[in-house]
């Protein structure tokens, strides 16, 4: 544990929150602008991911074991959302034949 | 903490009480389990115990909350029983995950730990997404479903990593020990923690529903099953304002400056978009869902008041607009059935011949939501108003009585449509469970109007 703490540390801790916040940015705009299902739901795993890079990053500087605790968590309940995500699509697909989000527009005001 | 474990045990049960194919005795068994419930909450009251290294407290602000919550699932169960006789499969599953989305709900009530809210917030959402989903073969079901899970799991990805910033700021997930780490600071927070706190509220307020992340709603609320929306109304705008009112009570109350003018435009921005969006709209279930997202922003209101009293105003307010909003969401299953599936306000012309006694409930639940008195949902906004203004809120006060006005213009469009006579009237079928409810509920309101002005926590 005490290895894996000091060779975080051997990086700066800005290179790690730039890094997590560059991931974040892409992961949204691939929420805002993608068309296919399937290549949302990897950006929004590449989102929860950023959280739990800057979790491990920031756990091992404050030398706090809580937030990596946390990021057991954040994967466990990203899995279970992924499955309940993907079951949704495949739903869908049975229904409309096909992965375009712009087949989404039967709900609107 | 029984309550919790039972209300799990009790999903697991009632799944497995599926496999018996007799689909009478699920909600009977989900209805006596959540009794059991109910008396362990009373219980605990008073008692104040921690569990988890004090990640979860069970304070009688939670219990009262819960205690509420479980109130409004039992009424909703009893009226699933008539709403699921025709349903063939997977009832069980219906049922299991509504207690498992309540055991989420009590969580969420109960953490003072970013990691319990997280896991709260995501224990409620994942049953939801499927039970949005549950008419397979419609499409607007289908789409109601992907739409809440797309957003909302893209607002738990900043919920998240709004976390994670305050981590890094504060090195803790205590929101005690957060709130003296913020307090230090005396309004001049570093930009790491700000940005931090302003992602955790976003993540909140996509939960309840505030403008402006409210856009998934009124999508959700028309594709989803009608009881299944009910139940998001209700137990879901519950549970996340009991969460919101406990983040900002334990851990980041006073606000800097900064975030809190950013809740007071949300809870503006709540009142307008909802009442003035709801004024165009002929689908029932998008207009309760204009409304409920109105209703956020009187919610907002009471909590940004932060006054002692606020808690109670809150349970209240939700309490009654949970009790209310059941029965109407019934009274328009029945209707669109008698009505072959039309969804639009003209479903409930002729109402008052088909069944006088029905559109009179109909009229005071309407009533109540629009806040007009002897009903409870009067008290409820009077409530508010009195603790807006004795803080000194005059402004927001006077904007949330206008729009309140507003509101009543358009429940009054309902009202309208169930006293308008229609040529060819097709016959309501009511069962006895379900009229009896209906009648207990409106009762219930008026009663709550004249007597119980405020609950106890």
């Amino acid at each position: 544990m005490n290895e894996i703490t000091s060779a975080i540390q051997l990086i700066p801790l800005e290179h790690y929150i730039v890094l997590s916040v560059t991931l974040f940015s892409i992961g949204m705009m691939g929420v805002l602008f993608r068309r296919n299902i399937i290549a949302i739901l990897m950006c929004l795993e590449l989102m929860f991911n950023s959280a739990n890079l800057l979790l491990a990053a920031f756990s091992a500087y404050h030398s706090d074991p809580s937030g990596q605790v946390f990021v057991f968590f954040i994967m466990i309940v990203a899995a279970a959302e992924v499955a309940v995500g993907l079951s949704i699509v495949v739903m869908m697909k049975r229904n409309v034949e096909s992965v375009d989000i712009n087949l989404l527009n039967r709900l609107k005001w | 903490m029984n309550a919790l474990i039972f209300t799990t045990i009790l999903g697991i049960i009632i799944l497995y009480l599926g496999l018996t194919k007799n689909k009478k005795i699920l909600a009977p068994a989900g209805i006596a389990g959540l009794l059991v419930t109910l008396f362990l909450s009373f219980n605990d009251w008073g008692l104040g115990s921690a569990y988890f290294h004090n990640m979860v407290v069970f304070d009688n602000f939670s219990i009262a909350f819960n205690i509420s919550m479980i109130i409004i699932t039992i009424v909703i169960f009893l009226f699933g029983i008539d709403y699921y006789k025709m349903m063939e499969f997977h009832v069980a599953e219906q049922y299991s995950l509504m207690v498992f989305a309540l055991v989420g709900a009590f969580l969420m009530t109960s953490f003072s730990n970013l990691i319990i809210l997280f896991l709260g917030i995501e224990i409620l959402s994942i049953p939801l997404y499927i039970l949005a989903g549950g008419k397979k073969f419609s499409f607007k079901s289908n789409e109601a479903s992907f739409k809440y899970f797309l957003l909302g799991s893209f607002a738990t990805a900043f919920f998240l990593f709004g976390i994670a910033l305050v981590y890094g700021a504060s090195a803790t997930f205590y929101l005690p020990e957060i709130k003296t780490y913020i307090a230090q600071f005396k309004g001049n927070l570093p930009p790491m923690l700000l940005i931090g706190l302003l992602f955790i509220i976003i993540g909140v307020a996509f939960k309840v529903a505030v403008a402006p992340f409210h856009f998934w709603s009124p999508d959700v609320y028309e594709g989803s099953p009608t009881l299944v929306t009910a139940f998001m109304a209700t137990v879901v705008k519950t549970a996340g304002f009991a969460a919101f009112y406990r983040l900002l009570g334990i851990g980041l109350l006073p606000l800097p400056e900064s975030l809190e003018k950013a809740l007071w435009v949300m809870t503006g921005l709540s009142l307008l978009i909802g009442n003035l969006v709801a004024l165009k709209q002929y689908n029932f279930k998008r207009l309760l869902a204009y409304s409920s997202i109105a209703h956020s922003g009187f919610i907002m209101l009471a909590m940004l008041s932060q006054h002692d009293r606020s808690a109670s105003v809150i349970l209240y307010y939700t309490f009654v607009y949970s009790i209310a909003s059941v029965p109407l969401f019934i009274i328009f299953i029945l209707v669109k059935r008698a009505s072959n599936g039309l969804d639009h306000l003209k479903a409930f012309q002729g109402l008052y011949k088909k069944a006088p006694w029905v559109a009179v409930f109909m009229t005071i639940l309407l009533m109540s939501m629009a806040g007009i008195p002897p009903t409870a949902g009067f008290i409820a906004k009077y409530q508010v108003f009195i603790l807006s203004i004795s803080q000194g809120y005059l402004g927001i006060s006077i904007f949330a009585i206008l729009m309140a006005v507003v509101g009543i213009y358009y429940y009054f469009n309902v009202v309208r449509e169930v006293f308008t006579d229609r040529d060819h009237l097709e016959p309501l079928v009511i069962t006895k469970l379900n009229a009896g409810l209906i009648i207990v509920c409106g009762i219930a309101v008026v009663v709550m109007g004249i007597f119980v002005w405020h609950l106890p926590i």
